[in-house]
């Protein structure tokens, strides 16, 4: 009788253990997703920087991955809903030599061969110690061991007047963006190759890519916000669809007929930030630098288009 | 010149009283810097991004809708058309849910009101700005949007 009434009680505690662990175990799982949720970014999605473009998460890349593709593809670009998958590559299929960027690489050669004629170096200095600057564009940005960080080609552009010129080249000003320009015009048509393995270079993409989801601005948004898979990407934002930012620096500094200018990426990042609602920084910012190599990175293997129109 | 202070002390005091709407009038000119940003030396990189907010209704609706609407289309107000279709809306946006006839969803004011305020508390990872919280709109704004939407028959 004792140790019935004795097992009947410790049933009942036993049960009332269940219970709690149940009880625990339920809220655990009902509310996941508000214990998980980080605010300040925007859910991450995995990219494998060694892909390089093919590593594109849109599933698009099969149309413009190249020429051939772009000109079997470009006839979806006529129904609205589809012209985004293009990337905006079909127009960089279009022989179009009179548009204003071809002035900016024509300006770029007189600028280079003007300073270099007055100041011997200034070539030199563009190519990290060689003169020959055909193919030095497609592996920006890169990290300077001398100066001890990462170079954009515009910062070198910069570095290069301040040194050998004592001149002013400012990041964002028409002058760097010419240059800019024509150095990129020598690498037209090479695939874009930059090495975020290891060391300064990893680093820097590994906080681009952090800038990249963080939440920013008052409309809250990130860069992921709109160029990610489930995203605002492929879908309409009144009359523009955003799309993948897999092969999007190939062809910057681009010249942007409804700007009327030649715009660099830092430039396009400003543009997007005031979209956003944010802070715009300036061009050759630190995080633009970074967020730069993990964008770029997303166009390894990518050839270059230079000068090209948007 | 006490007198003068006591006067200046109760004005202030009875204008607390009295403003229903405490600063941001004018939604469209609130500073960016106020918001997180992507610089790793102005303060605004170091700003986190503000908490959600489950804003009740209080008191009656009283919303304008034409007025909401108005707020609805202008890209530099709510802007809601970048996103969703709504009724009498032109280039409307397509990754929201269609709004166009959202008063025949039986939804109440302050369910509606609360979402349009900060969706976050609902859908942690929406895409949809927090109206109220980020002072993109003003509660009053919000309530002129909730009119126009409850009138989307």
């Amino acid at each position: 009788m004792l140790s019935l009434s004795s097992s009947l009680r410790n049933r009942g505690r036993i049960m009332k253990i269940l219970t709690l662990i149940a009880v625990t175990a339920l809220h655990a799982i009902s509310y996941p997703a508000l214990a998980e949720t980080d605010f300040n970014t925007h859910p991450r999605f995995d990219i494998d920087p060694k892909l390089g473009v093919a590593g594109d998460f849109s599933g698009t890349y099969k149309y413009w991955k190249d020429t051939q593709a772009i000109e079997q593809f470009a006839s979806i670009q006529t129904n609205s809903d589809n012209e985004w998958k293009m990337n905006g590559k079909n127009m960089d299929i279009v022989e179009d030599d009179f548009h204003p960027g071809h002035l900016a690489v024509d300006e770029g050669e007189k600028l280079v061969n003007l300073w270099e004629h007055r100041e011997a170096g200034f070539k030199s200095c563009l190519g990290a110690g060689t003169t020959t600057l055909e193919g030095i564009a497609a592996n920006y940005p890169m990290y300077d061991a001398k100066l001890g960080k990462v170079l954009t080609l515009e910062a070198r552009i910069e570095h290069c007047a301040k040194k050998v010129l004592w001149q002013n080249f400012k990041q964002g000003s028409p002058v760097n963006a010419s240059i800019a320009l024509y150095l990129k015009s020598l690498s037209d048509g090479l695939p874009i190759q930059i090495d975020v393995d290891s060391g300064p270079m990893k680093e820097a993409y590994l906080r681009g890519e952090t800038l990249f989801y963080k939440r920013i601005g008052q409309l809250n948004f990130a860069c992921a916000s709109c160029h990610t898979p489930g995203s605002i990407m492929g879908n309409r934002l009144r009359g523009e669809v955003p799309s993948t930012p897999f092969g999007d620096v190939s062809h910057y500094p681009t010249y942007r007929s409804p700007v009327g200018e030649v715009e660099v990426l830092h430039k396009r990042f400003m543009r997007c930030l005031k979209q956003m609602r944010a802070k715009p920084l300036k061009p050759g910012d630190p995080a633009y630098v970074d967020l730069e190599v993990f964008y770029t990175s997303m166009s390894n293997g990518y050839p270059i288009k230079a000068p090209s129109i948007r | 010149m006490k007198k003068i202070l006591l006067a200046a002390l109760m004005a202030t005091l009875s204008a607390c009283g009295t403003v229903q709407q405490p600063v941001n009038t004018n939604s469209a000119s609130t500073s960016p810097m106020k918001f997180p940003c992507l610089s790793y030396s102005l303060s605004c990189g170091e700003i986190p991004v503000r908490k959600p907010v489950k804003k009740p209704l209080s008191g009656e609706l009283s919303g304008n809708s034409e007025e909401g609407r108005n707020i609805a289309f202008t890209k530099t107000r709510g802007n809601c058309l970048a996103c969703h279709r709504m009724k009498g809306g032109t280039q409307p946006g397509s990754r929201g849910p269609d709004l166009t006839s959202y008063g025949n969803l039986g939804r109440s004011d302050a369910e509606t009101f609360a979402l349009v305020y900060d969706m976050r508390w609902r859908s942690p990872d929406t895409l949809m700005p927090p109206m109220g919280t980020n002072e993109i709109l003003t509660e009053q704004e919000i309530r002129d949007v909730v009119a126009f939407l409850q009138s989307s028959k």
